[in-house]
């Protein structure tokens, strides 16, 4: 008797979020969801650190925002994942891009906290001009209110991660649907408010309070420097800059075409942040008198700005109401972005071992690092607690890390320019060719700028240069000490099967149950088996028009005996590095794939069996070094006549082997 | 470049007399001595007997046994311009140890090494593993002589 059916028993089908792609708005709306919300307390913090020239400094760092978000687009167009740590590791080495992650770790403890204290100021300044009209006399202090908030708000999102909710960019679309047009609206009746009260441009007179000139009091030489003003005034202001770093995290997921949408997304982010960010604050400057604006609106500047328009008092009041519900959503999804963001930096460093394994340990219900979480959580409500819920202290603190993580990562993509003279997808402008090397004109001023604004902080916010050197020194230290310990584990262990792509695997019976995910008119199926070899997927991906075209992408996996008995397998490191190769490409094109895997003991009849049931048009195999592609299409032919039942309506398909500049066509 | 694919059918191609009954338990290997020996009268023009059992066990090495049963040595050669087949059947089985699969019927194709000829070579290749299903294989193993085995191939192809 013939041994077993050569049917596979499981499918396993990989359905990792990374393999759905998402539009260019909805890429934005990620970022702006945490660079956007600095427009809620921008202003009032750089009001308060030099007076009422603070508008034309915020815009200023709106239109550098567009040379950063360049900077940007060039590192994300060479590096699909390619945040601070990865570019500056490429650049300048694992321990400048400890430094910088751990820079980059502290922008993410102070987003948290300053975002979610500025919802607090801004919901108890609500409460405090509503209660009162539903007749409550109670009094809850702006400061206390703003901590229990923030506490309350990081708790809540400290729990949503350790579940692993994941974030969801159709959320993050709509709120930014909403802050749109509740921002179009304040826009619109502040233009209104102007055209009625006429308009007058803010000035330009720097009023250094001693606590915002910090150290520089001790330099008064260069006091008289008016260059130097600027820039200290450019520093205060540039913490409306956080969350340019959540491009480079987004970028991974953004559809094809993958360069051309970065660009639109950037673009789309920057004319936002001129806009809303530059705009409303330059706006409420004109609008809010002046000693207001340093009062009782300094912490909630832009529902000061919907309470001073032109208008009945209810109609304001409802105004402030959209103002702080689409604020509060903004800057509670910024809380969030900042938890995320920082455990997926930290899991990356863990990656590339610079963290120890205790912090990778899985949570048992929810498989996710709470270890990871849990730290960067603690030390927000820490920093929220130890804040009081003073925003101007945050805003002090703010800045060290965002500034010096855009510095190591512009310095870094100057280096690659002379170390990696690979054809760019895009380059920041202004460059002068010479010889193979593009000389970085515009990316150096940029640089100049930012180590000037950089250095100019180190003096003037003592509270971020305090706070900032040593939680950076203390991470740094984590990651050496981690470092030097998994280099001893590494001696004794074989390498952690972890360091690979976090795999859902999804087990299904059969076949069947996936064909209705498998909707689109054509279907092209495309064999995998070596990471190395995957010239035949690039050229699908390179080739297929994802809006109409599944991709499947199969690995058949040949397993005897016992397994295809009873018992199927799961994935294996080998198969996890394949899959890790089909994402990372898939990812670099911006097309999604339904990756399989099946056992089998003959993957020649896998193939036919899923290409037969799933109806694909073509079958795409990358060449075998073994064997060779005449005897690989021999062998599915084979195959394919063994499913084709005498009485059906033969089926063909198109079997095709590439490899590079050829490729076999023929139909079965 | 996509070629188009011609129709040949198996019985234009395969001869009565090409059609060995073997007796016995076979190995693999025997299987394919005697069926390339026996279609070796067709080609002795283009080839030598050694060369073209050479070339036949080449391609043999990454060749499979099917799970019906059925089993399709299979060569290409420059020096012939048309296909040759000749079939062996063993009603008693011949073990195919690498896969434990137990062989009822052995095809063995022979096509120009041309490209205008490999899509008609793929499409014969299903064809033959399309038609060599077990139901059809139980009924050839029944059969007395190559004339009633071409005719059940030309009736059910």
């Amino acid at each position: 008797m013939n041994p077993p059916s050569l049917r596979f028993k499981q499918v396993l089908v990989l359905s990792t979020a990374m393999l759905s792609f998402i539009s260019f708005w909805k890429a934005a709306s990620v970022v702006l969801c945490d660079m956007g919300s600095s427009a809620f307390y921008a202003g009032g913090i750089a009001m308060n650190a030099f007076g009422p020239a603070f508008p034309w400094y915020v815009l200023a760092v709106m239109l550098f925002s567009g040379l950063m978000l360049m900077v940007y687009v060039e590192s994300c167009a060479m590096f699909v994942r390619g945040g601070v740590y990865k570019v500056v590791n490429e650049a300048m080495g694992h321990s400048m891009a400890k430094i910088s992650v751990s820079s980059l770790m502290f922008d993410y403890m102070i987003t948290g906290p300053v975002s979610s204290v500025a919802a607090g100021l801004y919901v108890s300044s609500l409460l405090y001009n509503i209660m009162p009209l539903m007749h409550i006399n109670w009094h809850v202090p702006h400061k206390l209110f703003a901590v229990l908030f923030a506490v309350t708000v990081t708790a809540f999102f400290w729990r949503e991660n350790i579940k692993g909710v994941e974030e969801s960019t159709d959320k993050n679309f709509k709120i930014m649907g909403f802050v749109t047009l509740v921002g179009a609206v304040l826009i619109i009746w502040s233009l209104s408010t102007v055209y009625q009260r006429g308009f007058k441009l803010p000035p330009f007179d720097l009023k250094f309070t001693s606590e915002s000139m910090g150290w520089m009091t001790n330099f008064p030489y260069l006091q008289t420097i008016g260059l130097v003003g600027i820039f200290m005034a450019f520093g205060h202001s540039i913490l409306a800059l956080s969350g340019l770093e959540t491009l480079a995290q987004v970028y991974r997921e953004i559809e094809d075409p993958k360069i051309k949408n970065l660009k639109r997304a950037a673009f789309t982010v920057f004319l936002f942040s001129l806009i809303f960010t530059g705009g409303l604050t330059f706006l409420a400057s004109s609008i809010i008198p002046q000693d207001l604006i340093g009062g009782k609106y300094l912490d909630n500047l832009l529902s000061g700005l919907a309470l001073e328009l032109n208008g009945p008092y209810w109609a304001r009041l409802v105004l402030q109401c959209f103002v702080v519900v689409s604020g509060s959503m903004m800057l509670v999804g910024a809380v969030n972005t900042s938890m995320v963001g920082s455990n997926g930096v930290l899991n990356r460093v863990a990656e590339d071992g610079i963290l120890h394994d205790w912090f990778r340990h899985l949570h048992k219900k929810y498989g996710t690092t709470y270890r990871m979480i849990n730290m960067v959580a603690i030390i927000q409500i820490i920093v929220i607690i130890i804040s009081g819920g003073d925003i101007y202290l945050l805003g002090e603190a703010y800045a060290f890390g965002v500034l010096w993580s855009l510095v190591f990562k512009t310095l870094s993509l100057i280096i690659l320019r002379f170390r990696d003279d690979m054809p760019r997808d895009w380059m920041f402008p202004f460059n002068i060719k010479v010889g193979k090397v593009y000389f970085p004109v515009g990316m150096s001023v940029v640089l100049l700028v930012l180590i000037t604004a950089s250095l100019v902080n180190l003096l003037t916010k003592r509270v971020a240069t305090i706070s900032g050197i040593s939680f950076t020194i203390v991470f740094f230290s984590i990651f050496q000490i981690s470092e030097y310990m998994n280099r001893k584990k590494a001696q004794l262990y074989m390498p952690d099967d972890d360091s690979e792509e976090k795999m859902n695997m999804r087990k299904e019976a059969e076949i069947a149950n996936i064909l209705p995910e498998l909707d689109k008119a054509r279907k092209i199926l495309v064999p995998v088996r070596n990471p190395s070899n995957l010239v035949h997927l690039k050229s699908v991906l390179e080739t297929t028009d994802d809006e109409t075209t599944d991709i499947i992408v199969l690995a058949a996996k040949i397993s005897k005996g016992i397994q295809l008995e009873g018992e199927t397998g799961d994935m294996a490191p080998e198969d996890k590095d394949l899959f890790t190769s089909v994402i990372l490409l898939a990812e670099k094109y911006g097309k999604p794939v339904k990756p399989m895997l099946v056992f089998s003991n003959d993957p020649f009849y896998s193939i036919a069996q899923v290409a037969h049931a799933a109806g694909v048009d073509e079958v795409v195999m990358g060449v075998s070094g073994t064997t060779g592609a005449e005897v690989q299409l021999e062998r599915l032919a084979i195959a394919w006549g063994m499913l084709e039942k005498k009485d059906n309506a033969a089926r063909s398909v198109m079997a095709k082997v590439v490899w590079e500049g050829r490729q076999l066509s023929y139909k079965l | 470049m996509i070629r188009q694919s011609e129709e040949v059918t198996l019985a234009s191609i395969l001869k009565s007399d090409y059609v060995f009954f073997l007796k016995g338990r076979p190995a693999k290997e025997e299987v394919v001595k005697l069926l390339t020996d026996g279609l070796y009268p067709q080609v002795s023009n283009f080839v030598t007997a050694k060369a073209l059992y050479e070339k036949v066990t080449e391609v043999e090495k990454l060749n499979n046994v099917l799970e019906t049963g059925f089993y399709i040595p299979h060569a290409k050669l420059a020096e012939i311009d048309r296909f040759y087949t000749a079939l062996a059947i063993i009603p008693e089985g011949s073990l195919d140890p690498k896969s434990g699969i137990t062989v009822r019927a052995a095809l063995l194709l022979l096509t120009p090494n041309r490209p205008v000829f490999f899509q008609q070579h793929l499409n014969m290749l299903s064809k033959l593993s399309r038609l060599f299903q077990p139901a059809f294989m139980d009924s050839i193993v029944a059969m007395k002589d190559g004339v009633q085995v071409r005719e059940a191939v030309a009736k059910h192809e």
